[in-house]
């Protein structure tokens, strides 16, 4: 068996009464390319906030590998960047060293280390050039990869993404694609991100997790998700209005 | 200027004006990039209601202000957009109800007009030594607070799903910055009013953020033009006879409206 860093059992996950999804039987391995893929609003989202602690699950539980050290460390979280206020005069350093904060603890401010550390993961995303521009001057790919950046220095063991190609041209998503790639084959970085663009799982991702019409995950090798039948068994109608580009392939 | 710091009366003026400055300047960048700029008024318009409620039933005013604005800021903290109403409604009530309940408990209150005004609004011509040390005090415990709190305030505005991802307790420290702001607040309107404290909490720090780009210098840079205006505001107040609180938030208007038009003009380069 892989070496497994987290393993979800029976999981059901939403909002309140609300179960979103369910049935979740879900393994993240060390070395792991991971692609969950669903349509918007299928649940990606509910389910990426569920695996790093921010939603309770309302059924099932997740266990975490007896070698991993719960609490900070274990995910390194790159939210989805439209999500941050650009008001705030954040240089892209200080943004990256904020991934520093759970292992300061409580009261302790950021030392030269961590600014180091903060400088070396921008270093890693190809930012260490911008380190003192404001975050808010950046575009769309750079901002992008000053958050791998603050997720890589909370030194995680698995870098959580969500829809991180998310309204970026080709170019722009291609190179955060193969920026993450290169990650999880030089540093053996865990990956897993979230996406509803088949083209992305279909290039980029080693395995792939389907959030299926009803409201399951179908989880595999690329190979095997993408197959025609498994597609059409998992989107059925919702494809042909929800995913054109899964519709396609059925 | 030489005529204020020889006379002990009008140097407690202005140890009052620097006092408030820096304990409330300080706070502003967070009040403008957090968003609650009128959660601070509706606040304040409580804070004032308190003190008439106090005054009305011949309790202590100091106290029931200050708990009673504690408490309002962290409710408003916790006030989320519910699917009806978003959440400025529920400051815009309590503006509303502030205001309404300071003049009409006032009416029924037994003290003299002038003395009950003074209480409710505060005046930083008759702020006492007393309350000099209060301010000192409280203001140096609430800059020592921002100071190792200054990661945790700042992730659990900006990144709050990051802040929970890296363990830290957004909740706690949300209501840590609430109830300290709310001590901030209840303690400057005590001692220079509801308009000076209000203008103060959000003029420095928009200032700032209209002329930097970087948070670290936001609040030294809010520190400053606060200080400023109230030291300026004072001797120009003293010198041509004006009231002082008002010539204060004149003040920080006034370079307000410069740094907004700096800001635009170097955005249009």
């Amino acid at each position: 068996m892989a070496d497994e860093l987290l393993r979800s059992r029976s999981l059901s996950v939403g909002y309140g009464q609300h179960v979103v999804l369910h049935s979740i039987d879900i393994a993240i391995e060390r070395g792991d390319f991971l692609g969950i893929m669903g349509p918007n609003g299928a649940g990606k989202t509910t389910l990426l906030k569920t695996l790093l602690g921010l939603l309770k699950p309302l059924a099932g539980r997740i266990d975490v590998a007896s070698s991993v050290k719960p609490g900070a460390g274990l995910f390194g979280y790159v939210p989805q960047r439209e999500s941050l206020d650009l008001h705030y005069p954040l240089t892209a350093v200080e943004v990256a060293i904020m991934g520093r904060y759970g292992r300061l603890g409580p009261l302790r401010r950021p030392r030269t280390l961590d600014r180091k550390i903060a400088l070396d993961s921008l270093a890693q995303t190809r930012m260490e050039a911008f380190a003192d521009t404001p975050y808010r001057n950046l575009s769309g790919g750079q901002k992008q990869r000053v958050l791998i950046a603050r997720a890589l220095a909370s030194e995680p063991q698995i870098l959580l993404l969500d829809e991180p190609t998310n309204g970026m041209d080709v170019n722009s998503e291609r190179a955060i694609m193969e920026l993450l790639t290169e990650l999880q084959t030089t540093k053996q970085t865990t990956v897993v991100f979230v996406t509803h663009l088949l083209s992305t799982i279909e290039r980029y991702a080693r395995r792939v997790a389907l959030i299926t019409f009803d409201g399951r995950i179908l989880v595999g090798e690329k190979q095997a998700m993408l197959k025609p039948d498994v597609l059409a068994g998992a989107y059925r109608a919702r494809a042909a209005e929800d995913q054109p580009d899964v519709a396609g392939k059925l | 200027m030489i005529d204020l710091l020889t006379q002990p009366f009008l140097r407690n003026i202005l140890v009052a004006g620097v006092l408030v400055a820096i304990g409330l300047s300080t706070w502003s960048g967070y009040v403008v990039l957090r968003r609650i700029v009128f959660t601070g008024a509706a606040v304040a318009e409580v804070a004032s209601a308190a003190v008439a409620l106090a005054v009305l039933f011949q309790l202590a005013p100091f106290p029931i202000a200050l708990g009673l604005t504690v408490l309002t800021f962290l409710a408003l903290s916790r006030v989320t957009d519910s699917k009806r109403l978003p959440p400025e409604t529920m400051v815009g009530m309590l503006y509303a109800g502030g205001a309404a309940a300071s003049v009409l408990l006032i009416a029924k209150a037994p003290r003299g007009e002038a003395e009950i005004l003074n209480i409710l609004f505060g005046n930083i011509l008759t702020v006492p030594v007393s309350l000099l040390w209060l301010m000192a005090g409280v203001f140096g415990a609430l800059l020592l607070l921002q100071y190792f709190a200054a990661k945790e305030f700042l992730i659990s505005a900006y990144d709050p799903d990051m802040g929970r991802a890296l363990g830290i307790r957004v909740g706690l420290w949300n209501m840590i910055f609430y109830g300290a702001l709310g001590v901030a607040v209840a303690v400057a309107i005590r001692s220079v009013g509801a308009l000076l404290t209000f203008a103060m909490l959000v003029a420095p720090g928009a200032s700032a953020l209209c002329l930097t780009n970087r948070l670290s210098r936001v609040g030294k840079l809010a520190t400053l033009f606060g200080v400023a205006a109230s030291l300026i505001g004072i001797a120009v107040s003293y010198q041509y006879d004006l009231p002082t609180g008002s010539t204060i938030v004149a003040l920080l208007v006034a370079i307000f409206a410069v740094s907004f038009a700096m800001s635009a003009i170097r955005r249009a380069h």
